[in-house]
Protein backbone atom coordinates (compact mmCIF):
# COMPACT_ATOMS: atom_id res chain seq x y z
CA UNK A 1 0.00 0.00 0.00
CA UNK A 2 1.56 3.30 -1.05
CA UNK A 3 0.08 6.58 0.06
CA UNK A 4 0.16 9.38 -2.45
CA UNK A 5 3.11 11.61 -1.63
CA UNK A 6 2.46 15.27 -0.92
CA UNK A 7 4.42 17.67 -3.15
CA UNK A 8 4.84 21.30 -2.18
CA UNK A 9 7.04 24.26 -3.12
CA UNK A 10 9.69 25.51 -0.71
CA UNK A 11 10.48 29.20 -0.56
CA UNK A 12 12.89 31.21 1.60
CA UNK A 13 11.43 33.50 4.27
CA UNK A 14 13.75 36.21 2.92
CA UNK A 15 12.21 37.06 -0.49
CA UNK A 16 15.55 38.49 -1.68
CA UNK A 17 16.87 34.91 -1.68
CA UNK A 18 14.14 33.65 -4.00
CA UNK A 19 16.64 33.71 -6.87
CA UNK A 20 14.52 31.79 -9.33
CA UNK A 21 11.54 34.13 -8.93
CA UNK A 22 13.65 37.29 -8.83
CA UNK A 23 15.46 36.26 -12.01
CA UNK A 24 12.28 34.93 -13.63
CA UNK A 25 13.75 31.46 -14.06
CA UNK A 26 11.54 28.43 -14.79
CA UNK A 27 12.16 26.64 -11.52
CA UNK A 28 11.39 27.01 -7.82
CA UNK A 29 13.90 27.24 -4.94
CA UNK A 30 12.96 23.80 -3.71
CA UNK A 31 10.40 21.05 -3.58
CA UNK A 32 9.27 18.98 -0.68
CA UNK A 33 8.05 15.53 -1.61
CA UNK A 34 7.11 13.18 1.21
CA UNK A 35 10.01 13.08 3.66
CA UNK A 36 12.47 14.71 1.26
CA UNK A 37 13.46 18.21 0.30
CA UNK A 38 15.18 18.85 -3.03
CA UNK A 39 16.77 22.29 -3.35
CA UNK A 40 17.70 23.90 -6.64
CA UNK A 41 21.32 24.78 -7.22
CA UNK A 42 22.10 27.84 -5.09
CA UNK A 43 24.59 30.53 -6.02
CA UNK A 44 26.13 33.32 -3.94
CA UNK A 45 23.45 35.97 -3.35
CA UNK A 46 23.78 38.74 -0.77
CA UNK A 47 20.84 38.24 1.62
CA UNK A 48 20.73 42.00 2.32
CA UNK A 49 20.47 43.15 -1.29
CA UNK A 50 19.51 40.13 -3.37
CA UNK A 51 22.46 40.94 -5.65
CA UNK A 52 25.12 38.48 -6.75
CA UNK A 53 27.90 38.30 -4.20
CA UNK A 54 31.16 37.75 -6.05
CA UNK A 55 33.95 38.08 -3.52
CA UNK A 56 36.74 35.58 -2.91
CA UNK A 57 35.68 31.93 -3.28
CA UNK A 58 35.66 31.38 0.48
CA UNK A 59 33.15 34.20 0.86
CA UNK A 60 31.05 32.89 -2.06
CA UNK A 61 30.86 29.42 -0.52
CA UNK A 62 30.07 30.90 2.90
CA UNK A 63 27.20 33.05 1.67
CA UNK A 64 25.82 30.20 -0.47
CA UNK A 65 25.81 27.70 2.41
CA UNK A 66 24.44 30.33 4.77
CA UNK A 67 21.59 30.93 2.33
CA UNK A 68 21.10 27.18 2.03
CA UNK A 69 20.72 27.00 5.81
CA UNK A 70 18.11 29.78 5.59
CA UNK A 71 16.27 27.94 2.82
CA UNK A 72 16.16 24.68 4.76
CA UNK A 73 15.14 26.38 7.99
CA UNK A 74 12.39 28.21 6.13
CA UNK A 75 11.06 24.75 5.29
CA UNK A 76 11.38 23.46 8.86
CA UNK A 77 14.52 21.45 8.09
CA UNK A 78 18.20 22.24 8.77
CA UNK A 79 21.75 21.64 7.59
CA UNK A 80 21.92 18.72 10.04
CA UNK A 81 19.17 17.01 8.02
CA UNK A 82 21.04 17.19 4.69
CA UNK A 83 21.83 13.78 3.22
CA UNK A 84 23.41 14.64 -0.14
CA UNK A 85 25.26 17.67 -1.51
CA UNK A 86 26.55 18.57 -4.95
CA UNK A 87 29.19 21.27 -5.04
CA UNK A 88 30.09 22.69 -8.43
CA UNK A 89 32.98 25.11 -8.73
CA UNK A 90 33.85 27.28 -11.69
CA UNK A 91 37.54 26.76 -10.92
CA UNK A 92 38.79 23.33 -9.83
CA UNK A 93 41.76 24.96 -8.07
CA UNK A 94 39.31 26.35 -5.48
CA UNK A 95 38.53 22.88 -4.12
CA UNK A 96 40.69 23.11 -0.97
CA UNK A 97 39.45 26.58 -0.11
CA UNK A 98 35.84 25.45 -0.64
CA UNK A 99 36.46 22.43 1.65
CA UNK A 100 37.82 24.67 4.38
CA UNK A 101 34.63 26.76 4.51
CA UNK A 102 32.32 23.82 3.85
CA UNK A 103 33.68 22.07 6.94
CA UNK A 104 32.47 24.96 9.13
CA UNK A 105 28.88 24.26 8.05
CA UNK A 106 29.03 20.47 8.39
CA UNK A 107 31.36 19.86 11.37
CA UNK A 108 30.02 16.42 12.37
CA UNK A 109 28.49 13.53 10.43
CA UNK A 110 28.55 15.48 7.15
CA UNK A 111 26.27 14.51 4.27
CA UNK A 112 27.33 12.43 1.28
CA UNK A 113 28.95 14.78 -1.19
CA UNK A 114 30.27 15.02 -4.72
CA UNK A 115 32.32 18.01 -5.82
CA UNK A 116 33.58 18.86 -9.29
CA UNK A 117 34.07 21.77 -11.66
CA UNK A 118 32.04 22.91 -14.66
CA UNK A 119 31.10 26.13 -16.40
CA UNK A 120 28.73 28.19 -14.26
CA UNK A 121 26.47 31.04 -15.30
CA UNK A 122 26.82 34.76 -14.52
CA UNK A 123 30.40 34.46 -13.30
CA UNK A 124 29.40 32.59 -10.15
CA UNK A 125 32.32 30.85 -8.46
CA UNK A 126 30.19 28.09 -6.97
CA UNK A 127 26.78 26.48 -7.21
CA UNK A 128 25.57 24.12 -4.47
CA UNK A 129 22.48 21.92 -4.34
CA UNK A 130 21.27 19.44 -1.77
CA UNK A 131 18.77 16.80 -0.76
CA UNK A 132 17.62 16.96 2.86
CA UNK A 133 15.13 15.25 5.07
CA UNK A 134 12.09 17.29 5.99
CA UNK A 135 11.44 18.24 9.60
CA UNK B 1 7.26 11.14 12.50
CA UNK B 2 10.18 12.48 10.57
CA UNK B 3 12.44 10.24 8.50
CA UNK B 4 15.63 8.98 10.09
CA UNK B 5 19.05 10.25 9.08
CA UNK B 6 22.09 8.11 9.83
CA UNK B 7 25.71 8.17 8.76
CA UNK B 8 26.40 4.51 8.02
CA UNK B 9 29.30 3.12 10.06
CA UNK B 10 31.62 1.32 7.64
CA UNK B 11 34.39 -1.23 8.17
CA UNK B 12 36.71 0.86 6.03
CA UNK B 13 39.00 3.78 6.47
CA UNK B 14 36.45 6.58 6.42
CA UNK B 15 37.62 10.12 5.78
CA UNK B 16 38.62 11.76 9.02
CA UNK B 17 36.27 14.69 9.11
CA UNK B 18 37.16 15.87 12.60
CA UNK B 19 40.85 16.50 12.03
CA UNK B 20 40.24 18.08 8.67
CA UNK B 21 42.53 15.63 6.89
CA UNK B 22 39.96 14.00 4.61
CA UNK B 23 37.14 15.42 2.55
CA UNK B 24 34.31 16.77 4.72
CA UNK B 25 31.88 14.10 3.55
CA UNK B 26 30.44 10.85 4.82
CA UNK B 27 30.74 7.99 2.35
CA UNK B 28 27.25 6.63 2.89
CA UNK B 29 24.34 8.43 4.52
CA UNK B 30 20.93 6.93 5.07
CA UNK B 31 17.95 9.20 4.77
CA UNK B 32 14.59 7.50 5.14
CA UNK B 33 14.40 4.57 2.72
CA UNK B 34 17.40 5.64 0.65
CA UNK B 35 21.17 5.47 0.90
CA UNK B 36 23.12 8.38 -0.52
CA UNK B 37 26.67 7.50 -1.52
CA UNK B 38 29.30 10.21 -1.95
CA UNK B 39 31.14 10.61 -5.22
CA UNK B 40 33.75 7.85 -5.07
CA UNK B 41 37.20 8.01 -6.60
CA UNK B 42 39.53 5.08 -7.17
CA UNK B 43 41.17 4.22 -3.86
CA UNK B 44 42.10 1.33 -1.62
CA UNK B 45 39.30 1.28 0.96
CA UNK B 46 41.56 -0.15 3.66
CA UNK B 47 44.51 2.20 3.35
CA UNK B 48 42.76 5.14 1.75
CA UNK B 49 45.55 5.29 -0.87
CA UNK B 50 44.57 6.60 -4.27
CA UNK B 51 44.65 4.10 -7.14
CA UNK B 52 44.87 6.29 -10.18
CA UNK B 53 45.05 4.57 -13.54
CA UNK B 54 43.17 4.28 -16.79
CA UNK B 55 39.51 5.20 -16.93
CA UNK B 56 38.67 1.47 -17.11
CA UNK B 57 40.82 0.62 -14.09
CA UNK B 58 39.54 3.51 -12.01
CA UNK B 59 35.96 2.56 -12.88
CA UNK B 60 36.59 -1.05 -11.86
CA UNK B 61 38.14 -0.06 -8.52
CA UNK B 62 35.34 2.40 -7.76
CA UNK B 63 32.62 -0.15 -8.49
CA UNK B 64 34.39 -2.84 -6.42
CA UNK B 65 34.43 -0.33 -3.56
CA UNK B 66 30.83 0.71 -4.18
CA UNK B 67 29.74 -2.92 -3.99
CA UNK B 68 31.62 -3.35 -0.70
CA UNK B 69 30.19 -0.14 0.77
CA UNK B 70 26.61 -0.98 -0.20
CA UNK B 71 26.93 -4.54 1.10
CA UNK B 72 28.32 -3.24 4.38
CA UNK B 73 25.38 -0.84 4.62
CA UNK B 74 22.92 -3.69 4.14
CA UNK B 75 22.11 -2.77 0.56
CA UNK B 76 23.60 -4.03 -2.72
CA UNK B 77 24.38 -3.08 -6.30
CA UNK B 78 21.03 -4.41 -7.48
CA UNK B 79 19.26 -1.95 -5.17
CA UNK B 80 20.90 1.06 -6.81
CA UNK B 81 18.31 3.34 -8.39
CA UNK B 82 20.38 6.19 -9.81
CA UNK B 83 24.03 6.64 -10.72
CA UNK B 84 25.91 9.76 -11.73
CA UNK B 85 29.25 9.23 -13.44
CA UNK B 86 31.67 12.10 -13.96
CA UNK B 87 34.49 11.61 -16.44
CA UNK B 88 37.50 13.79 -17.08
CA UNK B 89 37.14 12.95 -20.76
CA UNK B 90 33.93 11.91 -22.48
CA UNK B 91 36.12 10.24 -25.11
CA UNK B 92 36.69 7.60 -22.42
CA UNK B 93 33.00 6.81 -22.03
CA UNK B 94 33.12 3.50 -23.95
CA UNK B 95 35.97 2.31 -21.71
CA UNK B 96 33.96 3.18 -18.61
CA UNK B 97 30.82 1.53 -20.02
CA UNK B 98 32.56 -1.74 -20.79
CA UNK B 99 33.61 -2.16 -17.15
CA UNK B 100 30.41 -0.66 -15.76
CA UNK B 101 28.18 -3.13 -17.63
CA UNK B 102 29.85 -6.08 -15.89
CA UNK B 103 28.79 -4.73 -12.48
CA UNK B 104 25.19 -4.14 -13.55
CA UNK B 105 24.47 -7.09 -15.87
CA UNK B 106 20.70 -7.15 -15.39
CA UNK B 107 18.27 -4.23 -15.23
CA UNK B 108 20.92 -1.59 -14.49
CA UNK B 109 19.98 1.60 -12.62
CA UNK B 110 19.11 4.95 -14.17
CA UNK B 111 22.33 6.80 -14.97
CA UNK B 112 23.76 10.09 -16.14
CA UNK B 113 27.29 10.53 -17.49
CA UNK B 114 28.89 13.94 -17.70
CA UNK B 115 32.31 15.27 -18.64
CA UNK B 116 33.76 17.66 -16.04
CA UNK B 117 36.93 18.90 -14.46
CA UNK B 118 37.67 16.58 -11.56
CA UNK B 119 39.85 17.12 -8.47
CA UNK B 120 43.15 15.45 -7.58
CA UNK B 121 43.97 14.10 -11.04
CA UNK B 122 41.23 11.48 -11.01
CA UNK B 123 39.60 10.40 -14.27
CA UNK B 124 36.36 9.02 -12.84
CA UNK B 125 33.90 9.84 -10.04
CA UNK B 126 30.83 7.70 -9.39
CA UNK B 127 28.04 8.50 -6.96
CA UNK B 128 24.73 6.78 -6.44
CA UNK B 129 21.42 6.62 -4.65
CA UNK B 130 20.24 3.18 -3.56
CA UNK B 131 17.41 1.64 -1.63
CA UNK B 132 18.42 1.07 1.98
Amino acid sequence: MTEKLQRSVIEPENPLLNASRNSNLPHVPGIRIGDYIFLSGMVPVDPQTGERSHGPIAEQVRVTLSNMRHMLESAGSSLERVVRVHVVLADISHMAEMDRVYREFFPVDPPARTAWSMQLRFGNGCEIECVALAG
Amino acid sequence: MSAKREVIPLPVRAPDTASGSGPPASMVVRGGDFLFVSGLTAADLQSGERMLGTTANETRQILINLKQLLDAAGSSLDKVVKVNVLLRSMLEEPNMNEVYARFFPDQPPARTVCGARLPDGVKVIVECTALA
